[in-house]
């Protein structure tokens, strides 16, 4: 009888206990989406955690825009969504949780000027709690135009502790001229061998980072393109090259093999369906029309110049009414392991990287 | 550590059995104990329960699993009978029990960090699965008030003090995604058979207690049937982890059968 009572004291305490509770206010703050008239787009927005890019045709008037956001549920935009304002310098917005608990400030910018095509890496900023490098150019203003895209964000959820010097990519003083940027294989430690990603090669490319997919896909992370309203034909530059003493597959070391860099530039035509490519299609996709890529790289502790000719896709022409809208993408990549987004290569593989130019066709 | 607890109910009761064996020797020593009020038992048992915040925090949505695994307890105890009528004792007893459990549910918002083995650090809040494994075994000393409420039954209840000897806390997260650092860090998806894994189990505190419910049903003369209820008071981890950033507390009912001597 007392064992009954016992027993349904019990239930009725882990009854009490396992109640679930109602579910907690929205502790996030993100921008989902922004939208801005579409004829004024060269490109899709970019948002990133604390930033949005918005990538813009030349004639647009930057005095009076009024771009609107959808958030996280529940979250709060100050100033409003709508809200008109003068963008010929960014903008800042704070996002506030629905919880109220968590606030995060957002860069809007919009950008007219092209990507340029002439890169010296001397401009870096910094990023995450680690403060690793951001490589970006500026035009002749002073303004921020575009930023390198690198897996750095990846990196650096592999260990908060990481340093800025740890990183795979990173600016360094020892430039052809200047500072120059210095992509470096590393190990990813603990936590990247246990997701099946055992190395991050350096790499830096013209595009985005996408942190979100970058444990479940990590190909497709790196989405590759920047509008050019140009026909590119050459990709030049210096490169510096030191492979790393151990090469492996996977994480499994294997003998005999030797790493090597990777320096390329695809031109591709972007659609509705195809806004970017990325690590999955960079070299195979139907919509390509021309790609440069080096084919002697070699070891070396020269300076060496590279000038790859942007060698057009069976059957490809270009549209040059598209061309002036802004439906050409183009990307150069860099990666201290030719391998890399596979995981193979040799930790402590070391690309330099500096003056790069592309060169493209004069239009009348 | 479960097989060296299974090796030590074994032994106990080998011990037990052998002592039986020799009872004619020993019979005048009980009977000795039992004039001044002194009763000797041994009893073993199966425990079920959780290692669980009180109440469930709003971080938890739901809980899809709950295994209880095998948890064993084996105990000597000791009553003093206070009173002639003999319905009101102390209690006192020893007992190596372990207290586990293995869940899996679903968060939202849940902080957390997680430790790699270079001492890497991964730090942030995660909302979707969370599989929790909970082994840990204990040396545990209750002390408490016996009452006799009928000649076959017996309540007591007091508080009680554990050590862990092992411990072993650990899980993995998947299904969901990571913000970095805080609420408004960078977002990362974990799916397609992704998870992290985490261990605490060098977060746990050594020493706990609590309080014990506990009845026992006379069903032969030497033979007890019982249940006791545990309820851990303090934090199953050290003061300064703070990446759960809710207490959780073992509550178990270890439920077995008793040998009065």
């Amino acid at each position: 009888m007392k064992l009954t009572r016992l027993l349904s004291c019990l239930f009725l305490c882990i009854t009490g206990i396992s109640c679930i509770q109602e579910e907690a206010p929205n502790a996030e703050a993100d921008i989902l989406t922004c939208t801005v008239p579409a004829d004024i787009l060269r490109r899709d927005p970019i948002i990133e955690n604390d930033k949005v890019t918005l990538m813009v045709k030349s004639d647009t008037d930057l005095s009076k825009q009024s771009p609107e956001f959808t958030l996280t549920p529940g979250a709060t935009i100050s100033p409003a969504s709508g809200t008109t304002q003068n963008f010929s310098e960014s903008q800042y917005y704070t996002v506030t949780s629905e919880d109220g608990k968590w606030k995060k400030r957002y860069e809007v910018s919009y950008i007219v000027t092209g990507i340029g095509t002439e890169y010296d890496f001397e401009k870096v900023k910094h990023a995450g709690s680690a403060g690793y490098d951001v490589f970006y150019e500026t035009d002749h203003n002073g303004n921020i135009i575009m930023d390198w895209a690198s897996g750095n964000p990846g990196f650096a959820l592999t260990d908060m502790n990481a340093k800025r010097e740890s990183f795979p990519t990173l600016s360094s003083a020892d430039g052809y001229k200047g500072n120059c940027a210095m992509l470096i294989t590393r190990s990813t430690g603990d936590f990247g061998s246990r997701l099946g990603m055992p190395i991050a090669a350096g790499n830096l490319f013209m595009g985005t980072f996408d942190i979100l997919s970058a444990v479940t896909n990590a190909l497709k992370a790196t989405k590759f393109g920047m509008p050019f309203e140009y026909v590119p034909t050459y990709l030049t530059g210096y490169y510096k090259y030191k492979a790393g003493p151990e090469f492996s597959e996977s994480g499994k070391v294997v003998s005999g093999r030797k790493d090597m860099f990777d320096i390329y530039a695809i031109f591709y035509e972007t659609t509705e369906d195809v806004k970017m490519l990325d690590g999955t299609n960079k070299f195979s996709h139907p919509n390509l029309i021309s790609i440069a890529r080096i084919d002697n790289p070699k070891e070396t502790d020269e300076w060496t110049q590279f000038y790859l000719p942007f060698k057009m896709q069976p059957g490809k022409t270009i549209d040059r009414d598209k061309l002036k809208a802004g439906k050409y993408n183009v990307a150069i990549v860099f990666s201290s392991s030719v391998e890399g987004d596979l995981f193979n290569g040799a930790i402590g593989s070391t690309l330099y990287i500096d003056e790069v130019e592309l060169i493209h066709s004069v239009e009348e | 550590m479960k097989k060296q607890l299974i090796i030590s109910v074994l032994g106990l009761l080998f011990l037990t059995t052998n002592s039986l064996l020799a009872q004619k020797d020993q019979n005048a020593g009980i009977i000795n104990s039992y004039l001044v009020g002194l009763e000797y038992e041994v009893k073993a048992g199966l425990s079920i329960g959780g290692t669980s915040p009180l109440p469930l925090p709003k971080e938890i949505r739901s809980i899809d699993s709950y295994n209880p695994g095998l948890q064993i307890a084996i105990e000597g105890n000791v009553t003093k009978w206070l009173n002639p009528a003999r319905t009101w004792g102390l209690m006192l007893a020893l007992r190596l029990e372990t207290k586990g459990m293995k869940t899996d549910a679903r968060v939202k918002n849940y902080s957390m960090e997680i430790i790699g083995d270079a001492g890497e650090r991964m730090k942030g809040f995660w909302t979707g699965q969370v599989k929790t494994k909970v082994s840990n075994s204990y040396l545990t000393v209750p002390v408490l008030a016996a009452w006799r409420v009928s000649p076959r039954w017996k309540l007591n209840l007091g508080p009680y003090v554990s050590y862990r000897m092992e411990g072993d806390f650990t899980g993995d997260v998947y299904d969901g995604y990571l913000r970095e650092l805080d609420p408004t860090g960078n977002k990362v998806i974990f799916e397609d058979g992704k998870s992290a894994p985490y261990d605490f189990s060098k977060d746990l505190r050594r020493f706990q207690w609590g309080l014990q419910l506990g009845g026992e049903w006379k069903a032969f003369k030497h033979l007890n049937v019982y249940a006791d209820l545990t309820w851990g008071i303090n934090d199953i981890f050290k003061k300064n982890f703070d990446t759960i950033t809710f207490a959780m507390y073992p509550i178990y009912l270890n439920m077995g059968f008793g040998y009065a001597f």
